[in-house]
C-alpha cells in the first residue's frame, strides 16, 4: 500500500476512495458518496467521537464535497476544528475551511475571532494558517477587523510570515482598494526586506500598483534595476536557483515591472539597458527557464525607449527561437517578432521563411499566432497575400469565437489597405459569404457605403466599372443556398440601387431575382424590406425615366403578401411600392432620383416645415407640445398639486399634465375624477375618437388632446398611456426613409483605399517566376525591400536558402541550443530541454496492485509506446513516472543537498511503505526547510545593501 | 495571473481543479469540457499553448496526466510551463515519487503541496498569486 499507507487514513477512508475509483457509472458512485454522507453525519453529530478520528471525517467530508455533494451540513464542525488547540487539527480545520466556505459565506463571522486570536500565537505555523485563512475568507467587511494585525505582522521576525503578510495585504488592495490605500508604502518597504522571499512577494502587489498608475512609481526603476542585477549576478542564496538560472521567476517579474515603467520614458529606460544586456548574454538558451527570461526581455526592450545595440540583440535571440524545433520556441519566436516589428518592421524580413514555415505548421496554436503577425505587419503591398491567406483559414475554421476576429481583421485590413476597389469588393465578397452572421451590422454598411462612394475621386467611369461588376458577381452568388443574412442585405440594397444603371439587365430579370430573394427568405424580415425597397427603386427609375412598366406576377404576390405582415416596417414599404405606381414620372423622380445616396441629405431637426401647420392646430385649440423632459418634471408637480387639491387616494392623478395650461380645463374633470373607480362609462367616445386620428394619419395636436381628456379615466386603470409620440416628427422620418435607404454609418468616412496599381503589377510578374514558397515570402515580406533598392540580394540570398531549406532544417539543425532536443525526443517525460534518461528504468512497480482500477492502463499503451515514447516498450505509465522522478532527480541534484531535505529521498522501487512522509514528519519538514532554506546565507546580509542605503 | 489549474487525465477524467477566478459551477463544467477536448486531442508535437476566449491555456503531458493552466494574453507562457515543471518535481519530492494514485489518494494535500513548494523551492511568483 506504498503511496496510501502511512499518512494515518483509516483503512475506511482507502476504501471509500477505492470503490470510487472502481465505480462504473455515476449513478453507481452517487449511491457510494449518499452511503457515506449518512456515515459521516452520524459520526460527526456524535459528541464521543475522538479528536483525531474528526479530522480524517472532515477529509472525507472535503472528498464528498469535491465529488459534487452537499456537504454543508459539517461545515460548522470545520469551523470548530479552527478553534482547535492541536496544531494539527487547526490547520486542517483551516484548509478544511477555505474550501468550504467562501468570503461571503455566514459562518465566517465565526471564523474571524479564531483567526484574529491565532495571528498573535506565538507558533509561527498558527498564524501562517491564519494568514492562508486572512487570504481566502477576509471579505471586504470584514477587512478592518484583520487588518492591524495583519500589518503588524510585515514586521515579524519569520519571513515565512511576513511573506504571507504581504500577499494578505495584496489580497487586501484588490479586494477593496480603498481599504489599505494608506499601507501602499508598506510595499515598498518590504522591497528591502532581508530576505528575498518577501521581496518576491511583494513585487506582485507593486506590478499590480505600478500597473495602475505608472508615475508615482518612477522612483523605483533604480531600486528594480538594482535588485535585478544582484539576482542576475547570482547574489542570492543557492536555493533560489531553478535548473541553475538566479530566482528565475523574480527576474521575469521585475523584467515585467521594468517594462511598465520604460514606456515612452527615455530616462527611465537608459537606466535599463545596461541590465537587459547583461541579463540576455547570461541566458541559459538550453533550458526552458532561460528562455523565458529571454522571452521577456525581448518583451521588456520592445516596450522600452528603443536602443539599437539591444534591438538588435532581441533579434537575435527571436532568429534562435525561430530556427529551434520546438513549436513552444517557434510560438515565442513569432510573438516576439510581432512586438519588435511594431519598432522595426524590417525585422520580419530575414525571417520570412521561418515565418512561412509557422504559418504552414499544422499546429493550429502557432497558426494562429502566425496570422496575428501576418496582421500587425500588413501594408499596402502585401495585404493581397495576406488576406487571401486569411480567408482561406478563416474558411477551415469552425470557432466561431475565432472565425469572427479574423474575419473582422480581413475587413479592417481591407478598409485600410486595399490595393483596389474591385479587390476589395471580391474579399469583402467570400468574408461576407463565410462568416457574414458573424459579423457587425456596420461593416456590411461600410460595404455598401463604398460601392454607392467609389474611389473618392473623379473617375466616373472605374466606379461605375466597380458597380457593375458588383452587381455582375453579386447575380452569381446570390442563387447559393445559406447565404448569411448581412450579405443577402448588401445585395439586395447593390441590386436595387445599381442592377439596371448600366443597361446590361433588363429591369424585370432584377425585380424577378429580388422577389426570388425574398421569397427564399421568408423569416427574415430584413432581407425581405431590402428586397421590397430594391424592387420599389428599380420601379421609380423606370417609371421615371418614362418607360411604362407593368406589376410582375410574382411581385404583385409579393406585395400582397407583405401587405398582409405582422412587421409594420414591411407593410409600410409594401404600401409606399403600391403608391408609386399611381404617381406620374415627375412625382416619382423626386422620391426616388438615380444614384442620389450620395447625395447629403439635410435633416431640419427642428421640422420648421411644420410650423405653420402646427400654428394653425394651436390656433383651432390645440396644446402646444411640450418635450418629454418638461413633460416629465411638471407631471410630477402636478400630481402632487392634485394630491393636494382632490382626493388623496388618487395614484395615476399625474396624467393630468396635459390639462394645466389649457383654460378649459376645469369642465373636463369632474368626468374624469367621477370614473376614475369606473372605466366603462367613457367607452363608447373612446372608440369614435379613436378613428378620428387615424383617419388623419399626421394626428394633429387637436385630436390626442382630445383623445387624453376622454380616455383619462381609462388609462388610470390600465396604467401608464403611450404620448402619442409627436405626430409630425414621426411621418417625417418616414420622408426620409423613404429617400434615404443608405445606411449612413455615423462614423466618419473609412480612410480612402490608394492605388497602388503599379506596384502590383511588377510584383505580380515577378512572382510569377519564382518557386512557391519563394512568391509567398516575397509577397509578404518583399515590398518594403523593393522600394529602398536593397531587394536584389536579399531575394538572391532567399532563394539559395529556399532551395536548401529543407535540407538546412534537417541537418543543419542541430543550432548549439537545440542539439539536446533532437537528440531525445520524448515529450511526455519532465524534460523539455534537459537531457533525461530516455530509457525506463524498470522498477518494482507498486500499482501493479491496482491496474484493475483504472481502465486506462491497457488502453494508453499503444498510443504512447506508437507516437511518443519510442525507446520504451514498456509504457507503463508509472514506469514513465519512475522515469520522471529520475530526471527530476538529476537536475535537482547539481547542489546536492542542499538543506538536508533529500534525506528523506528513498528510492523509487521497494519504498512501499515509508515513501511519503507522515503528516508529523512532514510538518517538521516544512519547519526544517523553512529555517534553512531562507536562512540567510553568508552574503545575504549585504544583498539589500545598496537598496536600503 | 492564473485563473485555473487543471489536472485531467487522458481520459477526460478531471483530477484536480483549483480556480483562481470566480467561476460558477456550471461554467466550470463547460470550461473542463471544452478545454478536455481541446487538449487531450492535441498531437505530441506540437507546442504546449492553446489559445482560448481570449486567455492562453498552457499544459504539459506528464505520463497519462495533463497539467494545464489558464492564463492571461500577456502572460509569458514558458514561464507558466516551467511553474508546471516545478510543481511537478516539488510533488515528486514530496511523494518520493509521484503518480497519478499519488494525487487521488491524497487529494487533501493539496494545499500542504502548495505550501510545500513554497518552501522547498524558495518563492516564485505564481506561488505568491497561488496562495492568494
Amino acid at each position: 500500500m506504498g503511496s496510501q499507507g502511512g499518512f494515518g487514513q483509516s483503512k475506511e477512508f482507502l476504501d471509500l476512495i477505492k470503490s470510487i475509483g472502481e465505480s462504473r457509472s455515476k449513478a453507481e458512485e452517487d449511491r457510494i458518496v449518499l452511503r457515506e454522507v449518512e456515515t459521516l453525519k452520524l459520526r460527526l453529530n456524535d459528541p464521543n467521537t475522538p479528536k483525531y478520528k474528526l479530522k480524517e471525517y472532515i477529509i472525507r467530508l472535503l472528498y464528498v464535497e469535491m465529488l459534487g455533494h452537499d456537504a454543508s451540513f459539517g461545515y460548522i464542525h470545520a469551523v470548530k476544528m479552527t478553534h482547535d488547540e492541536n496544531l494539527l487539527l487547526k490547520r486542517s480545520g483551516y484548509l478544511a475551511v477555505t474550501l468550504f466556505l467562501n468570503e461571503d459565506h455566514d459562518l465566517i463571522i465565526l471564523i474571524v475571532n479564531t483567526i484574529q486570536k491565532d495571528l498573535k500565537s506565538d507558533n509561527y505555523l498558527v498564524v501562517c494558517a491564519a494568514l492562508n485563512a486572512v487570504c481566502r475568507l477576509i471579505n471586504e467587511e470584514t477587512i478592518p477587523a484583520v487588518l492591524p494585525q495583519v500589518v503588524e505582522l510585515l514586521g515579524h521576525q519569520k519571513e515565512a510570515v511576513r511573506k504571507k503578510a504581504v500577499m494578505a495585504l495584496h489580497r487586501f488592495s484588490q479586494k477593496a482598494p480603498g481599504s489599505v490605500s494608506h499601507l501602499i508604502s508598506n510595499f515598498r518597504k518590504k522591497l528591502c526586506d532581508n530576505d528575498p522571499g518577501v521581496m518576491g512577494a511583494a513585487l506582485c502587489p507593486l506590478f499590480d500598483l505600478i500597473a495602475a498608475d505608472v508615475d508615482k512609481y518612477k522612483d523605483l526603476v533604480v531600486s528594480f534595476v538594482n535588485i535585478l542585477k544582484q539576482v542576475a549576478e547570482r547574489r542570492l542564496p543557492k536555493s533560489y536557483d531553478y535548473h541553475q538560472m538566479p530566482a528565475p521567476f523574480i527576474q521575469i517579474k521585475l523584467l515585467k515591472i521594468l517594462s511598465l515603467l520604460g514606456i515612452d520614458d527615455k530616462k527611465a529606460s537608459e537606466q535599463m539597458y545596461t541590465i537587459l544586456g547583461d541579463i540576455m548574454r547570461k541566458c541559459d538558451s538550453t533550458s526552458n527557464i532561460g528562455n523565458a527570461i529571454l522571452y521577456e526581455s525581448i518583451c521588456c526592450i520592445s516596450s522600452l525607449h528603443p536602443n539599437p545595440k539591444l534591438l538588435e540583440a532581441a533579434a537575435d535571440a527571436i532568429a534562435k527561437f525561430l530556427k529551434s524545433d520546438s513549436n513552444n520556441l517557434k510560438y515565442l519566436g513569432i510573438d516576439a517578432l510581432t512586438r519588435l516589428i511594431k519598432i522595426n518592421p524590417e525585422i520580419a524580413e530575414q525571417h520570412q521563411l521561418a515565418v512561412i514555415d509557422c504559418l504552414e505548421d499544422p499546429d493550429d496554436t502557432l497558426k494562429r499566432k502566425t496570422f496575428n503577425l501576418l496582421y500587425k505587419m500588413t501594408k499596402s503591398s502585401n495585404v493581397e497575400v495576406i488576406v487571401d491567406r486569411m480567408i482561406e483559414y478563416m474558411i477551415s475554421i469552425n470557432d466561431s469565437h475565432y472565425k469572427t476576429e479574423i474575419a473582422s481583421r480581413c475587413v479592417e485590413l481591407g478598409e485600410q489597405f486595399a490595393p483596389s476597389n474591385q479587390w476589395f469588393i471580391q474579399t469583402m465578397n467570400k468574408v461576407f459569404e463565410h462568416a457574414g452572421d458573424l459579423m457587425n451590422a456596420k461593416v456590411a454598411h461600410n460595404l455598401m457605403k463604398l460601392i454607392a462612394e467609389g474611389f473618392g475621386e473623379d473617375d466616373d467611369t472605374a466606379d461605375s466599372q466597380l458597380r457593375s461588376s458588383a452587381v455582375e458577381s453579386y447575380l452569381r452568388i446570390m442563387g447559393e443556398p445559406k447565404l448569411p443574412s448581412a450579405f443577402l442585405q448588401v445585395i439586395c440594397w447593390v441590386l436595387g440601387e445599381y442592377g439596371i444603371a448600366d443597361d446590361k439587365y433588363s429591369s424585370s430579370y432584377i425585380i424577378g431575382k429580388l422577389c426570388d430573394v425574398a421569397e427564399a427568405h421568408p423569416d427574415d424580415d430584413k432581407v425581405k424590406a431590402y428586397a421590397v425597397t430594391g424592387i420599389m427603386k428599380i420601379y421609380s427609375f423606370e417609371i421615371a425615366s418614362g418607360k411604362h412598366v407593368d406589376l410582375l406576377p410574382e411581385c404583385q404576390s409579393l406585395i400582397e403578401e407583405m401587405l398582409a405582415s405582422h412587421s409594420t416596417d414591411l407593410q409600410q414599404r409594401a404600401y409606399e411600392l403600391q403608391s408609386i405606381f399611381t404617381l406620374d414620372a415627375q412625382a416619382v423622380k423626386k422620391i426616388m432620383p438615380m444614384d442620389s445616396t450620395c447625395d447629403d441629405i439635410e435633416i431640419d431637426k427642428n421640422l420648421s416645415f411644420l410650423d405653420g401647420y402646427v400654428q394653425q392646430a394651436i390656433e383651432n385649440g390645440a396644446q402646444p407640445y411640450i418635450p418629454e423632459s418638461e413633460r416629465l418634471g411638471i407631471s410630477s408637480i402636478s400630481s402632487f398639486k392634485s394630491h393636494d387639491e382632490h382626493e388623496p387616494s388618487t395614484h395615476a392623478l399625474r396624467f393630468e399634465a396635459y390639462e394645466l395650461p389649457k383654460p378649459s380645463l376645469p369642465h373636463n374633470i369632474p368626468p374624469v375624477l367621477a370614473s376614475s373607480t369606473e372605466l366603462v362609462p367613457v367607452e363608447p367616445s373612446y372608440v369614435a375618437d379613436i378613428l378620428h386620428p387615424t383617419s388623419a394619419p399626421s394626428a394633429s395636436d387637436a385630436g390626442s388632446s382630445e383623445l387624453k381628456l376622454r380616455l383619462d379615466g381609462v388609462q388610470k386603470k390600465w396604467g401608464r398611456p403611450t404620448y402619442s409620440s409627436p405626430a409630425p416628427s414621426s411621418s417625417s422620418t418616414n420622408q426620409v426613409k423613404v429617400q434615404n435607404e443608405t445606411p449612413r454609418p455615423d462614423s466618419a468616412s473609412s480612410s480612402k483605399p490608394t492605388i497602388h496599381d503599379t506596384a502590383y503589377i511588377s510584383r505580380k510578374q515577378q512572382i510569377e517566376i519564382s518557386p512557391e514558397k519563394q512568391k509567398l515570402a516575397a509577397s509578404l515580406f518583399g515590398g518594403s525591400a523593393k522600394s529602398e533598392g536593397r531587394h536584389l540580394p536579399s531575394q538572391k540570398n532567399l532563394k539559395t536558402q529556399n532551395h536548401t531549406s529543407d535540407t538546412y532544417r534537417s541537418s543543419k539543425a542541430p543550432a548549439p541550443d537545440t542539439a539536446v532536443k533532437t537528440s531525445q525526443p520524448p515529450p511526455d517525460l519532465l524534460d523539455m530541454g534537459e537531457p533525461s534518461i530516455a530509457s525506463s528504468t524498470p522498477s518494482v512497480d507498486p500499482f501493479k496492485q491496482f491496474e484493475g482500477l483504472f481502465d486506462f492502463t491497457q488502453e494508453t499503451t499503444p498510443v504512447s509506446t506508437g507516437g511518443v515514447h519510442g525507446a520504451t516498450k514498456d509504457s507503463d505509465f508509472t514506469s514513465l513516472f519512475a522515469d520522471m522522478s529520475l530526471s527530476a532527480q538529476s537536475h535537482i541534484d547539481p547542489n546536492p543537498e542542499p538543506n538536508g531535505l533529500r534525506g528523506n529521498k528513498v528510492k523509487p522501487s521497494g519504498n512501499q511503505l515509508n515513501k511519503g512522509p507522515n503528516l508529523k514528519e512532514s510538518l517538521e519538514k516544512d519547519a526544517l526547510v523553512r529555517h534553512v532554506g531562507v536562512t540567510p546565507s553568508g552574503q545575504n546580509p549585504i544583498l539589500f545593501k545598496d537598496l536600503l542605503g | 495571473m492564473i485563473h485555473f489549474v487543471l489536472l485531467i487525465s487522458r481520459q477526460g477524467k478531471v483530477r484536480l481543479t483549483k480556480w483562481y477566478s470566480p467561476y460558477s459551477q456550471k461554467e466550470r463544467t463547460k470550461v473542463i469540457r471544452e478545454l478536455s477536448g481541446m487538449i487531450l486531442t492535441r498531437a505530441p508535437k506540437l507546442c504546449n499553448f492553446v489559445e482560448w476566449r481570449g486567455y492562453k491555456v498552457v499544459y504539459k503531458r506528464y505520463a497519462s496526466l495533463y497539467f494545464c493552466m489558464c492564463i492571461d494574453q500577456d502572460d509569458n507562457e514558458l514561464e507558466v510551463l516551467e511553474i508546471i515543471h516545478h510543481f511537478v518535481e516539488i510533488l515528486d519530492r514530496y511523494f518520493g515519487s509521484v503518480c497519478e494514485l499519488d494525487l487521488i489518494f491524497n487529494f487533501h494535500k493539496d494545499s500542504l503541496v502548495e505550501a510545500a513548494k513554497e518552501q522547498a523551492s524558495s518563492i516564485s511568483n505564481m506561488i505568491a498569486q497561488a496562495t492568494k
